[in-house]
């Protein structure tokens, strides 16, 4: 079945139909509404997209899709793509460098985070540049937007599907999500 | 399994489609072809710089009034004091580095069939394709006793950014406490759609941050209903217990005219004395769409809902306030900056493919837009549309308002208060940079 769906696809495709997937691209640029060109944000709330890793990315679409992790306003939107687009558009934004955005920190912040970020290194790495596919970039994150997802985590209420993030930021102190933010926003 | 078949197809997808498919610009037509861009908006501006990223040897012009350019999304909150206006302008370097054409004056007569735009300054552009994104203008007269003037003087409408919000912000800092706050809505369609009631709550919000909650906002509104109404009412509710009235037109709403010395507005059967009188007057189109034939007997500028290309002169493009775009209904293909740069964007993809004698890809429309009604409390509606057999319509189960019940209130709405102003960086980015 499914084949048969892939393969209707790229006949169309051939025959130049206006309905083929025939380019990303198109789609991908009204991301950059919100997410900047190339998926490089230059507004504290919003992630930089660009250069984050492809299963990533793919896998928090369809977490959105589905239901089963929280978001604002992003569920609202690939609700209205298939799951085939959400895979291009992963892939397309996976394809771009990952460009660290300079950002005014706190030095203070950035030490304390240092120390406290040790028990995240497992996962995220110690500069929060991760080895594996299905974690994000944290370097040069944004600290807004990094303090805004630790918010989530440590709201009970909030449908989040990662529990080692869950049990992790809940242990930290307000003033230790700050620094921990501002620690992988200061990487580069 | 699946992940296999997905890079298969991908792979399969990348090989099967020929090059004619992908849109690549054919370099000679694309050369030769020139493209002006009248307006500098957010619509404009879009437009003139993902025509240069996608088609570098095009030449493009942009033709803009103004050497800086104030966004209208987000004004409210410098009403309020909680922004500051010069977050909210931007020049046009950006577009000047990409190799845009940048002309300082005001667009004059367009001949669709000459194909040319004449300027005030005595310039005229001869046109392959015109991209028109002038926002609206206003019709002073839908109420009676209003004027451009008094638009300019003691009464600003605030609803284009600049002097006039400073102006509005001033008279509610010296608003008295107990004092009302009138906004009185046209009929729709007007930009914005939930501007007057976000309006409404950052005066409430300022009101309430300065102690003089014995103050009113009155909205007189000639609708019957309005944009996120469930999710503004129940902020209103629970940040402004009594603040805020809302009076649609079916109970009498809607304000024919005003007395501008005596602050009084006027319903078909009451008067409404204000401290401060903020009319919004009905709006159409930009003038110089209407100069040009391109406006239908509503005053909007009708355009093919795939392609935006105007349904009443051909190698014109409509983008922004000014199109009706598709027929969905007045709140559905919403007057926003979203909407505008994504309909640019999709222009950008048809003018390309029109120059190099391709089909117009096929388009995608999206809007985001945020409104902001507390400190921290800020919420969205979203609009994902398809096209079917022809037409635009929402996508079932995409889209729609914030959740307005859920145990995550405070964590969401302090989430898209952030989102509003981290979307407005990028969308600003997006369109000038």
């Amino acid at each position: 079945m499914r084949y048969r769906v892939i393969l209707g696809v790229v006949l169309a495709g051939l025959l130049g139909s206006a309905h083929a997937v025939d380019s990303i691209e198109p789609l991908a640029n009204t991301c950059n509404n919100c997410h900047g060109v190339d998926g490089v944000s230059v507004g504290p709330s919003m992630p930089s997209i660009g250069g984050l890793p492809e299963a990533y990315l793919n896998n928090i679409m369809l977490e959105w899709k589905k239901g089963t992790r929280f978001s604002a306003t992003m569920g609202r939107l690939v609700k209205g793509y298939s799951d085939e687009q959400i895979a291009a558009l992963a892939k397309h934004f996976a394809s771009k460098p990952w460009v660290p955005v300079a950002q005014k920190t706190d030095p203070k912040l950035v030490a304390l985070g240092k120390k406290v970020t040790a028990r995240c290194a497992g996962c995220h790495g110690e500069t929060g540049k991760a080895e594996d596919s299905e974690t994000p970039n944290l370097n040069g994150q944004w600290s807004m937007y990094l303090q805004m997802e630790a918010m989530k985590y440590r709201d009970d209420s909030v449908a989040m599907p990662s529990r080692p993030m869950r049990n992790a930021a809940k242990k930290l102190s307000d003033e230790e999500v700050k620094a921990v933010a501002e620690f992988y926003a200061n990487q580069k | 399994m699946s992940q296999f078949n997905r890079r298969d197809f991908l792979k399969a997808l990348a090989v099967a489609a020929p090059a004619s498919v992908l849109h690549v610009p054919s370099a000679r037509a694309a050369a030769k072809a020139r493209v002006v861009v009248v307006g500098g908006g957010f619509g404009g501006a879009t437009a003139a710089k993902y025509l240069k990223m996608m088609s570098p040897t095009l030449d493009v012009t942009l033709v803009e009034k103004n050497k800086i350019y104030t966004s209208c999304p987000l004004s409210n909150e410098v009403i309020s004091g909680h922004g500051n206006i010069k977050d909210l302008e931007i020049g046009y370097d950006g577009l000047k580095k990409r190799g845009i054409n940048v002309i300082f004056d005001e667009a004059g007569t367009i001949d669709p069939v000459k194909k040319t735009v004449a300027l005030k300054g005595g310039k005229t552009l001869a046109y392959d394709a015109l991209v028109l994104s002038p926002g609206v203008d206003f019709n002073y007269g839908g109420v009676v006793g209003y004027t451009r003037e008094l638009a300019e003087g003691d009464l600003p409408h605030a609803y284009k950014a600049g002097p006039q919000t400073l102006k509005l912000q001033q008279q509610l800092m010296a608003m008295p406490d107990g004092g009302t706050f009138v906004i009185t809505v046209p009929k729709g369609p007007f930009r914005c759609p939930p501007g007057p009631y976000e309006r409404a709550s950052q005066v409430a919000a300022y009101l309430k941050g300065h102690g003089k909650m014995k103050s009113k906002v009155l909205i007189l509104d000639a609708n019957d209903s309005f944009s996120k109404k469930g999710l503004f009412e129940q902020a209103w509710k629970l940040h402004y217990p009594g603040m805020i009235e809302w009076v649609p037109g079916a109970s009498d709403g809607n304000v024919i005219r005003i007395d501008p010395k005596t602050k009084t507005a006027y319903t078909n059967f009451g008067e409404h004395k204000a401290d401060v009188l903020n009319v919004i007057p009905p709006h159409h189109a930009g003038n110089i769409a209407k100069n040009a034939g391109l406006t239908n007997e509503k005053g909007w500028s009708p355009v093919d809902m795939l392609t935006m290309e105007s349904t009443l002169h051909k190698d014109i493009w409509v983008v922004g306030d000014s199109c009706v775009h598709g027929d969905l209904p007045v709140y559905a293909a919403p007057k926003s900056a979203h909407s505008a740069v994504t309909q640019a964007k999709v222009a950008v993809g048809a003018i390309i493919a029109k120059l190099n004698g391709q089909p117009a890809p096929v388009p995608n429309f999206v809007n985001t837009c945020y409104s902001i009604a507390a400190p921290d409390w800020g919420f969205s509606v979203v609009h994902v549309y398809r096209v079917d057999n022809g037409k635009l319509v929402y996508v079932q189960d995409a889209g729609g308002i914030s959740v307005i019940d859920t145990p995550s209130i405070t964590t969401l709405r302090r989430l898209e208060a952030e989102y509003a102003v981290g979307w407005l960086r990028n969308i600003m980015a997006d369109a000038f940079a």
